[in-house]
């Protein structure tokens, strides 16, 4: 227990120390931005990763709560001129009030059904999104939305919006990892492991879920308000079913049920199209052959594969 | 209705059912059964594949509400109590093919099983507040003294997966009992044990209700059922057919039929 409480520690200070060096070694503003969407993204993959990797409950309409959370903050920010620090509490709580009043009936359902009922959920939002258009924009987005500024600081600097991003995360980071070493995260798991005997020894497995549902959304949609304020500019494409699914693929070829995973996956899955620009027409292919190479040599994901790769080579020298 | 009490009378029953059926479709799982549990007692459940046990588990345990009847546990009714409720006032129980938490470690397997008893939520594992730490150290000493108690307290660190098949079942016993259960219900402890580990399981059972634990024990062992049990309640497709010490209950002519058959 000791043990895994050191490793983590060790594992975040060498986050502090990699953020620190590369805010100061980079500084072309696209490699910031694309290292502030690595951040961005590891949210996102994070709060999933509580619900599918920890809870085993699937979502494929968590770009919803992204978009909800970035749309807030936009139409409070820029309709109602309200300062952006009032506007995240704003965005995170309304999306876990909608999480949790989807939440109730939806995860009644389970498997596929649940699957089904989330994506239907996503794309109701997503439509709502584009066709709303004299709140939300419409199809053709929403522009003008502040920066943020924290007294004298702007964050309007791509490393000063850098480094506001990556500690947000370590704090995400965090949290999750003490909620599941706590009797709240043991209860989680046991629902993964098996719901029956989770509810024979008294965890009540609904609310758990519910709970953990409201949990990532609250995530999903703090990535939505850090996205709007990077960007300026939001459009409903960018919450749309594709997102969704690449949230899920950021937590399955990161690592289920792993806090690193969400970072790996993430980092995988912003880095990987950027990559691939070279092989022009035929970078889907390549993006497709290499997620299913990480799947088929890997498929507990990068973070298990990983490190089982690495005690195999200490193993190696006795034999 | 039979209802004989028990040699401790006086005391009033931890559980009762009354007239208890329940059908899926049109198959009569359990009908009219009842039957009084006294406290501090170890009662066997016996009768023939198909008989109707593990459903009478699963309603007593709330997996499921009875179609019909009255359950009676401490005085109150358990009908459409939710699982992890009647875990809370102290009902909790084993399965019959192991339902450990694989991916956890033995000792996590015993925390989980102290869900019930403690009380940690979102914001306190967010914040660890003191009470919160003290709360989980006091969670750690109990499982420890568990797994003392059932023979596992060295092997708390390794995952519960890799426990040879008969710990596992010592694993699932205590992780049950970290519920502080009024009323323990086993079902099938004893399958796949060997006989060794059978008697060390018959031991353990007595020393549980010698903490003040009643128990109600499904089994096909019979020597394991009819040397722990003080009494005997046999059911035969769903029916109620006999119930007494078990000795009476050996001899007893509609038991014989049930387990023998009339055509043999």
């Amino acid at each position: 227990m000791d043990n895994r409480s050191n490793w983590h520690r060790i594992a975040y200070a060498a986050l502090i120390v990699i953020v620190v060096l590369t805010g100061m070694l980079v500084s072309n503003a696209y490699h910031l931005q694309l290292l502030t969407f690595i951040g961005i993204n590891t949210l996102l993959a994070l709060g999933l990763n509580m619900l599918m990797g920890y809870a085993g409950q699937i979502s494929l309409g968590h770009a919803a709560f992204y978009g909800i959370g970035a749309y807030t903050t936009a139409i409070l920010t820029v309709h109602y001129a309200i300062s952006p620090w009032l506007a995240l509490p704003a965005a995170i709580l309304i999306a876990m009030a909608i999480a949790y009043i989807v939440g109730v009936p939806t995860l009644k359902l389970s498997g596929y059904y649940l699957g089904m009922g989330t994506l239907g959920f996503g794309m109701i939002v997503h439509i709502l999104f584009r066709e709303w258009s004299g709140v939300t924009g419409g199809a053709s987005g929403f522009i003008g939305i502040p920066p943020l500024e924290l007294g004298p600081v702007s964050f309007s600097s791509g490393r000063n919006y850098f480094y506001l991003v990556w500690a947000i995360v370590l704090l995400s980071l965090i949290i999750c990892r003490r909620i599941i070493d706590s009797r709240l995260g043991r209860g989680l798991r046991s629902i993964h492991d098996g719901e029956k005997a989770a509810r024979a020894v008294g965890v009540n497995t609904g609310k758990l879920k519910l709970q953990v549902f409201v949990l990532s959304a609250a995530f999903s949609a703090l990535a939505g308000f850090l996205y709007a304020h990077l960007v300026y500019f939001i459009s409903p494409g960018t919450f749309d079913f594709i997102t969704s699914i690449r949230i899920v693929t950021m937590v399955v070829i990161g690592g289920m049920a792993s806090i690193w995973g969400a970072l790996l996956g993430a980092s995988l899955l912003t880095l990987l199209p950027e990559w691939l620009h070279s092989f022009s027409e035929f970078e889907m292919v390549v993006y497709g052959l290499i997620l299913m190479s990480v799947m088929i040599f890997l498929p507990q994901g990068l973070t298990r594969g990983l490190m089982d790769i690495y005690e195999r080579s200490k193993r190696q020298p006795d034999r | 209705m039979s209802d004989r009490r028990d040699s401790r009378t006086g005391s009033r029953p931890l559980l009762e059912l009354e007239a208890v059926s329940k059908s899926f479709g049109g198959v009569h799982a359990v009908r009219g059964v009842s039957f009084q549990l006294t406290p501090e007692s170890i009662t066997g459940l016996i009768g023939p594949n198909g008989a109707g046990k593990t459903t009478l588990f699963n309603l007593i345990t709330g997996l499921f509400p009875a179609n019909s009847g009255r359950m009676i546990y401490e005085g109150e009714t358990t009908h459409k109590v939710c699982i992890h409720e009647l875990v809370r006032r102290g009902i909790s129980r084993t399965f019959q093919n192991v339902e450990l938490f694989e991916s956890m470690s033995v000792l996590e397997n015993i925390l989980v099983g102290q869900h019930s008893r403690t009380r940690c939520g979102m914001w306190g594992s967010i914040f660890r507040f003191p009470w919160v730490l003290r709360e989980e150290q006091q969670a750690r000493r109990n499982a420890l003294a568990l797994l003392e108690f059932v023979g596992l307290e060295d092997y708390a660190a390794q995952k519960s997966s890799d426990l040879p098949f008969g710990w596992q079942r010592l694993l699932e016993l205590a992780r049950a009992l970290a519920a502080r259960p009024k009323l323990l219900l086993l079902d099938e402890p004893a399958a796949g044990l060997n006989i060794v580990e059978t008697t060390q399981l018959g031991e353990l059972i007595k020393k549980i209700r010698e903490q003040g634990v009643t128990i109600l024990l499904v089994e096909h062992d019979m020597s394991l059922t009819m040397t722990v049990s003080d009494k005997i309640i046999v059911l035969d497709q769903g029916v109620k057919i006999a119930e007494g010490p078990p000795r009476e209950v050996q001899r007893d002519e509609a038991v014989v039929k049930a387990y023998l058959g009339t055509t043999g």
